[in-house]
């Protein structure tokens, strides 16, 4: 899987392109900044990473290998994160496991179809909240999300564990494992 | 302890895609700085897992992350 393939429509400036980029290139950006994780909020810093490839992408040069513009994504984000690990004054424990592997995500029809499902299986007030995070992408705190679905915060962070636990539970009944982190 | 305190869901925040929005610097999460190494490292594997999960859940395949950087790019 080449992701290189939207290149020509992002450096035309084209903005379902880079999304399209977006959904195959992120998991591997993000897992090349594990390593930091416990000295920067790498959510933050992945971000930031992807925001800046959109805006200097105009100004990049394939070196004719595939997924040329994931790799220059990933050294953006790694940079970044070395520039916050010095302003955080903090130090790398395990620097030897800076190298990853990029490899885009294609999607899973599949694994999509029985998220869905076991998604809509979901107890109300879990589902509330796991929808509320989904349709604000971010843009809102879970303050203010709890407050807008009438919970507490404790009670909306609470009912967001039970509804990704209870995936993983109904996933796993179906012989899908994605992650020990969602379960517990 | 109290609620407020409680590493699992000061986790659960850090997880999420939300972080406050700056035009000139990076903002983390404010809840990341209340959590020590190890309990950082647990929210960045579950933020992982949690994209995933988002991602197929999204008609375009996108997790909440890459929704707000479109956001940001303003397009989301």
């Amino acid at each position: 899987m080449d992701l290189d393939v939207h290149l020509p429509a992002i450096l035309a400036g084209d903005t379902t392109a880079f999304a399209r980029w977006l959904a195959g290139a992120e998991p591997s950006v993000r897992d090349s900044l594990r390593s930091f994780a416990a000295v920067i909020d790498v959510e933050a810093v992945l971000q930031e990473a992807l925001l800046r490839v959109w805006q200097v992408a105009p100004r990049f040069e394939p070196d004719g290998r595939p997924n040329g513009l994931l790799r220059f994504g990933v050294r953006i984000a790694r940079n970044l994160a070395i520039s916050e690990v010095r302003r955080m004054r903090a130090t790398l424990s395990d620097p030897s496991t800076l190298e990853v592997a990029v490899e885009p995500t294609p999607p899973d029809p599949l694994l999509r179809a029985a998220i869905t499902d076991c998604r809509d299986k979901l107890p109300p007030k879990p589902r509330e909240a796991l929808d509320a995070r989904l349709t604000s992408a971010g843009a809102y705190d879970d303050d203010a999300l709890a407050t807008e679905l009438g919970m507490r915060l404790n009670t909306f962070l609470q009912n967001i564990t039970r509804a990704r636990q209870l995936l993983a539970d109904c996933l796993r009944k179906r012989g899908i494992h994605i992650s020990d982190e969602l379960a517990t | 302890m109290t609620d407020d305190e409680d590493p699992a869901l000061l986790i659960e925040q850090v997880a999420s895609a939300h972080r406050p929005h700056s035009q000139t610097e990076l903002r983390y999460h404010p809840a990341w700085h209340d959590l020590g190494a190890p309990d950082r490292i647990r929210a960045f594997d579950l933020a992982r897992s949690l994209r995933r999960l988002e991602a197929a859940l999204d008609p375009e395949n996108l997790s909440t992350t890459a929704r707000a950087v479109l956001a940001r790019m303003g397009t989301g």
